[in-house]
């Protein structure tokens, strides 16, 4: 039995009021309030301790501690930049682009909270090129705010001057990776910079950077408005037992939920942090289908879940440790009627596409694994005709030749050493400029370790074969990819 | 790119209009040539596609060479380098637009429109004969709630059916 979980909207609460686009509507829900609250009762520093008390982690991908993040800026270098990354385009994402259409004035208030904790005077908003309605909505909600006196020069008389500018991207993946960015509203081909130097120290016009993503942003209001005790009660606060004694590891806050795929309500739902697969589903209207048989639960770049992992909580800390991650929040769900090479080949070509071309490995490697995997799609899958030792756990217990032989997949055991040769996932090094190259190796190994038999039958029958699930899925106790799964324990519990 | 090309290409200047638009995009940026992506946007809707003469001008705009432009412009699938439809169609195609069969929106598309898929090297492939359409495949709109998504030049279309598709290309031809 499921308990009900009732959306938490916070963000997204007066997302359909009528006209909230427009500034006497966004000020009548409180709008600006919290930003005038920030000015008149804190110091810049206060707030930026609100922040990282409050344990707000990014919401474009990475996870990254907000206030960590904010605490690595030089305070001595000006000017200093704040980039909003609203380039939204991980498959399966879709919340910032509603804020940006409905809710502008919002991420207008959280930028200008984060402009007075960090001394920043400029903003640049990277707003993807395909939002057209987006940025018309951004900009009217930018010129308002400038009428108003909420933006320009000497804000409300406090003597604070923040300049928000809406730069369009043009139709590249790579330009959502924070240096590409980066590069890209510099003027230049949006490919990632090496690091270190972080943004942070050296970003845009070689000057410190703050970026982050549009929901990152808007919570902001929402801590200064409401306290962080009042934010910290969302979401479970994790013990990370790396240190003794455990620190608490946060993972506050709601999370603006997109689901899409095969499921009876597909949209974004604002919840609390840290509830299950199965539970978002059941938010989501249920299955479109008869059984779960594979959850993306971080846009295309994150590890697949098989329906062994659906009690796995969808937060950070959660994910990271049962060897996916929650990213940018993008859950794709897929019921038996899929077939996962088909899945495989389709992610792998969005990022064949999507590669900048600056590191051999992933310029070279990701159209190889498209190939493959188009190769095994297509019934051309090369396999051997001798066989091998099967290497398992043997007799003993130990890692060894357990006597029987295998079949010999010639073309999976290249798939996997092309991908982890891009990036590893098993030692978690790669020999690339950015993480793009982990976001292609991931899926395409975790799909393979895991609905292993879909892909054998592919290549022995000569054709796409879609498996029952239950066939289709390697068990957890006979695959190394859920070995290491680990769930973690509750700050509060201990 | 050679002299010559340049010289038979209609020379390019931004209109009024644009001009003014321009002017103020410079000022937001302490080095001109942050303001390629804006501008190039903004060229290419005046002149239809990023001609060689376009480039130049840019590059004259924003103090940068020639090639630095068209290293941009080859970046971005979004800049087009060869004359598109008057409407340009962009069917998404990533993978939660593949579980809601936009593949059938595709082949619909294709059929009807009697034309091939555009690719980022041969825009002319995906061309309806009259000039009038383009047809092209892109990566995931951020829109996968109501896929299957296609967008019509700015205009985001969801939840595309073929019949849904019959309805917009009629009332586009009109
Ligand atoms: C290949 C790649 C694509 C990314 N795309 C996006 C994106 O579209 N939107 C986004 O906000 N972050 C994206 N990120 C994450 C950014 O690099 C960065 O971590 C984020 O903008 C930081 O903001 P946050 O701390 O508020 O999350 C991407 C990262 C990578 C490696
Ligand atoms: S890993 Fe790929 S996307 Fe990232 S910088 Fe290298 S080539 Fe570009
Ligand atoms: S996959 Fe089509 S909009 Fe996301």
């Amino acid at each position: 039995m499921i308990k009900k979980i009732e959306e938490r909207r916070i963000l997204y609460e007066h997302l359909d009021v009528p006209d909230i686009n427009t500034f006497d509507v966004f000020r009548q829900y409180d709008g600006y309030t919290r930003f005038e609250k920030a000015i008149a009762e804190y110091q810049p520093d206060d707030i930026a301790k609100m922040v990282m008390d409050s344990g707000l982690k990014g919401r474009g991908g990475a996870g990254f501690s907000t206030g960590l993040k904010w605490s690595f800026v030089p305070k001595d270098i000006k000017p200093c930049y704040l980039c909003c990354n609203a380039d939204e385009s991980e498959p399966g994402t879709f919340s910032n682009r509603y804020v940006l259409e409905k809710n502008p004035h919002l991420l207008i208030e959280g930028i200008l909270i984060c402009c007075y904790a960090m001394g920043i005077e400029t903003t640049y908003i990277y707003i993807r090129g395909e939002f057209t309605l987006g940025k018309k909505m951004l900009d009217a909600a930018i010129k308002e705010a400038y009428e108003k006196g909420y933006l320009g020069k000497d804000i409300r008389g406090t003597g604070l001057n923040v300049d928000i500018y809406s730069h369009p991207g043009a139709g590249a993946y790579i330009c959502g990776e924070e240096t590409g960015l980066i590069e890209s509203l510099e003027g230049k081909r949006g490919q990632p910079r090496n690091k270190p130097p972080f943004p942070a120290v050296e970003g845009v016009f070689m000057k410190p950077t703050v970026v982050q993503n549009v929901e990152t942003l808007c919570n902001l209001p929402f801590i200064v408005g409401n306290g962080v005790e009042w934010y910290t009660q969302m979401g479970p606060t994790y013990a990370d037992t790396r240190s003794d004694p455990p620190t608490p590891d946060p993972n506050t806050g709601t999370k603006l939920y997109c689901i899409s795929g095969d499921v009876n309500e597909p949209g974004v739902y604002e919840l609390d942090l840290g509830l299950t697969c199965t539970e978002l589903i059941e938010v989501a209207g249920g299955l479109r289908g008869e059984e779960v048989k594979a959850v993306i639960p971080g846009g295309s770049s994150a590890p697949i879940l098989t329906h062994y992992e659906l009690d796995t909580r969808l937060d950070f800390t959660s994910l990271t440790l049962a060897k996916s991650m929650l990213g940018s929040g993008g859950i794709i769900v897929m019921n038996e009627t899929r077939n996962i090479v088909d899945c495989l080949l389709n992610i792998m070509k969005f990022y064949a596409h999507e590669s900048c071309g600056q590191c051999t490995p992933c310029r070279w490697g990701t159209p190889w694994v498209r190939d493959i995997v188009q190769r095994i799609a297509d019934g051309n899958g090369r396999k051997d005709t001798i066989t091998r030792p099967k290497f398992g756990v043997a007799e003993n217990g130990r890692w060894g030749d357990t006597g029987e032989t295998e079949d010999i997949y010639e073309d999976l055991d290249l798939l996997e050493s092309v991908a982890n040769n891009i990036a590893n996932v098993d030692t978690m090094t790669w020999n690339t400029i950015c993480v793009f190259g982990i976001a292609v190796s991931w899926p395409a190994v975790s799909y393979l370790r895991k609905f292993r038999p879909e892909f054998e039958a592919a290549i022995r029958e000569g054709k796409l074969v879609t498996l029952p699930v239950a066939e289709a899925t390697v068990p957890p106790e006979e695959n190394y990819a859920y070995q290491q799964r680990f769930i973690p324990k509750e700050f509060a519990d201990l | 790119m050679s002299e010559e090309l340049i010289q038979i290409e209609t020379p390019f200047a931004f209109n009024e209009e644009n001009q003014r638009e321009f002017d103020e995009l410079i000022g937001r940026y302490p080095i001109k040539e942050a303001a390629m992506l804006p501008t190039l946007h903004l060229a290419q809707r005046q002149a239809g596609y990023i001609t060689p003469a376009v480039m130049k001008y840019v590059a004259e705009q924003l103090e940068v060479t020639v090639m630095k432009v068209k290293d941009v412009v080859t970046f971005y699938p979004m800049f087009f380098e060869e004359p598109v439809g008057e409407y340009v169609i962009r069917v998404c195609h990533t993978l939660p637009c593949a579980l809601r069969d936009c593949k059938v929106v595709l082949d619909h598309l294709k059929a009807k429109l009697d034309t091939d898929i555009a690719s980022e090297t041969n825009l002319a492939k995906g061309t309806t004969a009259d000039g009038k359409f383009t047809l092209m495949k892109v990566e995931c709109l951020a829109s996968c709630d109501v896929a299957p998504v296609i967008m019509v030049n700015d205009d985001l279309y969801k939840n595309l059916t073929p019949e849904k598709v019959d309805e917009l290309l009629a009332k586009l031809a009109s």
